[in-house]
Parts: structure tokens; sequence; C-alpha cells
């Protein structure tokens, strides 16, 4: 796995990536906003730690950048102003966690790689496949108009089905979009959350969003629409 | 305390009234002494032409004749009554007009004495009387003329005075006033008008004064208008300069931390000791970067799209849980303050409550028109975890606790929400929720947009 670490505060650059690498990633570095955004947008990055007040470009901005080009892997904050306005826009320009300095080498990984099991954010901030839409921003879904009240578990499997509508995707997949460890988890489990969908999304059976291939996994039946 | 204007229109009117009562006083008693005057001026012309025409009788008596010519002198009670004495007070001649109604013409009056009395007559009422001492060459006892007559139509003209003059001068005394309160209304107009907008500022509801005022209150006017922009920009760089500190304070103990890497020696105490700094720095930073009370920094500030930015991040935050976090709120309520406090507020209620439901979390709000200003809005953020028993509850939400001895989670988040609400005079409470856990009540200004 690669990772992108931005900080201008050389120790702690290159302690986090002494760690990392000790973790078993391999690790890109940047010292400022505008090292970062090249780095962001030219390797292969699997997820990236950005410090939010870095010279040059700040962190904001520079995620604001990666999103914009369409640069899609997950982004943790590390913020050493930790008043709820930051960290909110800091998530709303695209990241998806934080962390508050002084940091905990071991929170940084643990929030790591739960991000990497999940899709990172996007630049576009809403997702429309026939009447079901889901505000990737907001993190609500409607169909049809309505609001549909889903559970965090139940969104985050929506919002993967449909980024890769058409797609079969399995349950192997989709269990790794919600645990962070490779628990010896009971695939029922998904078929609950997949069960649940489709009760509340299409509680008449009309619109059957959610395909069963059996033995394969499931598929978004719904075409993405066009922008 | 009252009004400039009530003050004004209070003293106004007591003066108006003093100086119009004595001069209506002053008036009255004048007109009643011409009365008089003239009362007397004509009972003297009545004397003379009742001593001209007096005669010596056949009994040797000095008689009127006059009487004979006036013929009120004549009728019984008509109003007008003549009688001469001579020694006795009793008198030996008097007019037909007197007889039975007048019984004391006064005194007797030595030759030359003019006298100007009130008497009585037979039914009480009241004459007004002259009486003339005379004295003839050839008459050795002095003759007392007295002539009278009843003061009803005086009296009655008087009244008639009085009625109109008092009346005349409440009606010019009732349009003074009028007229005064209107003047008074429109000079003290901008007066008004500024204290509505000092009232708006207080409330949020705009940020500066109008520009346009009288010259007397332009002065004043201008300096409350740069002392605003000037406690705004106060406001908003004594928070610049503490999120600097926070940064600055805690970047160098990030540095000391990584400095350790896990497992070194010595790394465990360096980290528990910057946990407790770091936790200091943030507890005592972000209390004084609360604005709270100060009436400048507050605006009306719409509460649903805040909750709805602090549940997306949540939800990212969370991402590992699976829960919903709900929101009810009416897009058209406001939290009257400063933004950044109520953001704070809510998203220390809100994480807590992701922290620790166990599926849900319900935020939602509602204006209660019964509650004082700084209450009318109530916030309920509750979750279905467990819940604050209430034997701890007074400990959670104790203020001046030192940030060290919190552990992180319900505790110092909430403490710090108590000290914000109790800042805007508003309050925190925690109680039980019909989803099983935590219900927690923020209080603070708010209104409907």
């Amino acid at each position: 796995m690669r990772v992108l670490v931005v900080e201008d505060e050389s120790a702690i650059r290159e302690a986090l990536q002494r760690d990392l690498i000790a973790a078993g990633f391999s690790v890109d570095v940047a010292a400022d906003g505008e090292e970062g955004l090249y780095a962001g947008l030219e390797y292969p990055v699997d997820v990236a730690v950005i410090d939010l007040g870095l010279p040059k470009l700040p962190g904001l901005q520079l995620i604001r950048k990666l999103r914009a080009g369409e640069k899609r892997f997950p982004i943790l904050i590390l913020t050493a102003r930790d008043r709820w306005q930051d960290k909110v826009e800091g998530l709303d320009a695209g990241a998806d966690d934080y962390v508050a300095k002084p940091f905990h080498f071991e929170e940084v990984l643990a929030r790591l790689q739960a991000l990497l099991r999940r899709s990172g954010g996007w630049a576009s901030s809403s997702l429309a496949c026939g009447p079901v839409v889901l505000d990737t921003r907001a993190q609500t879904v409607t169909v049809e108009g309505n609001a549909v009240d889903l559970t965090t578990f139940e969104y985050r499997i929506l919002e993967h089905l449909m980024l890769k509508a058409g797609d079969v995707i399995s349950k192997t997949d989709l269990t790794e979009q919600l645990y962070e460890q490779d628990f010896e988890r009971d695939s029922n489990v998904i078929e609950v959350f997949i069960g649940r969908l489709r009760r509340k999304l299409d509680p008449d059976d009309r619109i059957k969003p959610i395909e069963t291939l059996r033995g394969r996994g499931y598929r978004f039946a719904l075409a993405r629409n066009a922008s | 305390m009252r009004s400039v204007s009530q003050r004004l229109l209070i003293s106004v009117t007591l003066l108006l009234l003093l100086s119009f009562g004595m001069m209506a006083v002053v008036l009255e008693a004048r007109f009643r002494r011409m009365a008089e005057h003239s009362l007397g001026d004509l009972l003297d012309a009545q004397m003379v032409a009742l001593i001209a025409s007096a005669e010596i009788d056949g009994g040797g008596h000095i008689v009127p004749r006059f009487a004979e010519a006036e013929s009120r002198l004549n009728t019984p009670g008509s109003g007008l009554y003549a009688a001469v004495r001579e020694g006795s007070s009793a008198p030996y001649w008097r007019s037909p007009s007197s007889v039975g109604s007048v019984m004391d013409f006064g005194p007797q009056l030595p030759p030359g004495v003019r006298d100007f009395r009130y008497i009585t007559d037979a039914r009480g009422a009241r004459l007004a009387a002259v009486s003339l001492g005379v004295q003839w060459e050839d008459d050795a006892d002095g003759k007392t003329f007295t002539v009278a007559t009843d003061m009803a139509p005086y009296d009655e003209q008087l009244a008639r005075f009085r009625r109109g003059l008092f009346s005349g001068f409440a009606i010019v005394a009732l349009l003074l006033l009028v007229a005064l309160a209107a003047l008074l209304r429109w000079a003290v107009g901008p007066m008004r008008r500024l204290a509505v907008q000092i009232r708006a500022v207080e409330r949020g509801e705009r940020d500066q004064l109008d520009t346009n005022w009288p010259t007397e209150l332009d002065g004043v006017v201008t300096n409350l208008n740069t002392l605003l922009k000037a406690e705004r920009n106060r406001i908003a760089r004594y928070r610049d300069t503490l999120g600097n500190l926070a940064h600055s304070l805690k970047t160098p103990l990030a540095v000391l931390r990584a400095s350790f890497s896990p497992g070194a020696p010595g790394a465990e105490q360096v980290n528990a000791q910057v946990d407790r700094m770091s936790a200091i720095v943030e507890h005592q930073l972000r209390r004084a970067a609360t604005s709270g009370g100060s009436s400048v920094g507050r605006h009306a500030v719409e509460l649903l799209p805040i909750a709805q930015d602090l549940r997306s991040a949540l939800l990212k935050v969370h991402g590992r849980k699976d829960f919903t976090l709900g929101i009810g709120i009416a897009p058209e309520l406001q939290f009257v303050g400063d933004r950044d406090d109520l953001t704070e507020a809510l998203g220390n209620l809100m994480d807590n409550a992701s922290k620790w439901c166990r599926a849900q979390v319900r935020v939602s709000a509602s204006l209660q028109d019964a509650a004082s200003a700084a209450q009318k809005l109530l916030i309920v953020v509750e979750d279905d975890g467990p819940g604050v028993p209430p034997a701890d509850r007074p400990r959670v939400l104790e203020r001046g606790a030192r940030a060290d001895e919190h552990t992180p989670g319900h505790g110092l988040g909430l403490a710090m929400v108590r000290d914000m609400a109790e800042l805007y005079g508003g309050r925190l409470e925690i109680g039980e929720s019909g989803l099983g856990g935590a219900r927690v009540e923020l209080r603070l200004p708010g209104r409907m947009r």
C-alpha cells in the first residue's frame, strides 16, 4: 500500500515515514502543499495523510484540488486546529477522517487502515442511478425525491454498489467496506444489509435496484444517469 | 425608568395646569371686583335719585318720592329695595318692595358716611346694600338712606363668566397638550428609532446602525458604529490569535511525541505528559475562544445547515460504526449568537452521542415561546447508548474542573458546552431519552426567521 504524507514539520514527517514503513507501507513524503499536489496527482497513491497548515498551498485547497483532479483515494487530515468548524471544512472539502495533533501513531495507523477499505471521496457531490439519488456530501439518499433514512453501513454499501453500478460486487468486497479487520464475518451480515436496503429503497418491489447473482455477489441494476 | 418624552409630557402638563389655574383665579377675582364696583355705582345712582326726590310729607317726615316713579321699588320681592331710618334701627320709611322681605338694613351711619355691605333678606338670599348718612340743615337727627339690590342676577353673571373662563382655558390647555405630545413624538422620533436599531444589533438582526441622523445624535451613532466594528474585529482577531496559539503549542507537542517511536525508552511517560498538556491547551484555549455573551458578535445563524454539515462530518468520522443520525430541525429556526460557538457546542454534543449510541442518534430543535429570550431555542440531542446515570450528571457538567482531570469523552465536551451556554444565558441539561440513552437539552437564544 502506498501512502502519501504531506507535512511541513520535518520531525513529524520523518517520524510518520519511519513508523509507516515499519508498518509495511511504502511512503511518499511532501513538505509543502504544491509538492503534495504534484505527488498526489502523479503517483499511484492509495491513501494520503495531509496536514492542514501547509506552506505554499494550504491543506484544504490541496484536498479540493486533488478531488477536482478526480483523485478518489481516502484522505486523512492531521490538524492542530480542532474546532469543529475546521473539521467540518476539512471533511467537506473531501477528506475522509481527521486526527488531532498531537496524535498517537497507533491512532493514525488504525484510521488509515479503516480508510483503505472504504471507497474514498469524489469531486461530484451527487450520484444518481434512475430514481435513486445519493448526495455524497450530505450523505443522504432520496428515491423519487423522498428521503430514505439509512444507517451508516447501509449507506456505505449502497454508495459502493452505485459507484460501480452495473458491475458485480462480491460479498467480500462489500464486507471490506464495513469492517476494518478481516474478521471471520458471517456472510449473512451482508445479506441482512442488502435485504434492509431493498426494503428501504423499494418497499413496493417496483424499482428492483439490487440484483443478487448467486454465488458471485450483487449488482446495482440501474445505470448511472448522464450528468 | 420613565422615558424622556414621558417626563417632558408630565412636567409640562403640571406646569400648564398650574399656570392656567393661577391665571383663572386672578382673572376671576379681578372680574368680581369690577362687578362689585359697578354694582356699587348702580346703587349710588339709585341713592342719588332717592335723596333728590325726598320731600317732607304731612307728618313732617322727610320721605323719598322717587319710589313712585321706579316701579321696581313698588313691586314686593322685585329685588330692589330702599329704606330711610332715623334714630332707631327700624326704618320709618321703606319701599313697598321690601315689605316682608328685608328686615335688617345694616347699621345707622353718621352724616356723610357711605357704607357698602352684604346683607341677607328673609329667605336668606344675599343682597348688596349701600347706605349713606344724610343730614338736612333743619334736621336735628341725621337720616340713613339705604338702597339694596338682589345679588342673584349678579351671581349668575359671575358664574357664567367663570364657566366661560374655565372651559375656555381647558380647551386651550388641551389643544396645547395635544400639540405638545405630537411635537415630542416628532422630536424624540430619532431617539426611538435609534433604540429600535440598537435592540436589533443586540439581537443580531443587523451589524451596524444607519448613518442618517439629526446632528445631535450623529456623533454618538458614528462612535457606536466604530465601536461595534472595532469590537467585532477584536473578537475575530482574538480568536485567530488563540487558534494560532493552540496550533503553535500543539505542533511542538506533536514533534515531541513523534521523536519517541512507540516502545522506545521513556516513550510512555513522554506520551502521557504530552496528552496532558495537549488536553490543557485544548480546554483552556477553547474556553477562551468562546465569544459567548458579547452581544456585539451576535448574528442570527441558521441552525439546520450547521447540523447538516456536522452530520456529514460525523458520519465520516464515525464511519466504523453502523448507526443513523437523524435531524429534525425546521429550516426557519435560527440561533442568535456566534456561528463558531454554535458549531462547537453542537459538534461536541453530536460527537458524544455518535460515540456512545448503539444504533441511533437524533437531533431536534424547537422554539419555546414561553421561555426567556436567552433560552428560546431548545436543541435536543439524544441517543440509544448507555446514557448518563443521574448520580453522574452533576460531575459530567462540572465547571472549572481542570482539563487534565477529565478523561476525553462525555465529560470534557459537555462541560465546555455548558460554559458556552451559560455565557449566552442559556442552559445545558442531561436527562433520559425515549430512545434509551442520554437526552441532552441545550437552551440558547433563538428565533424564527
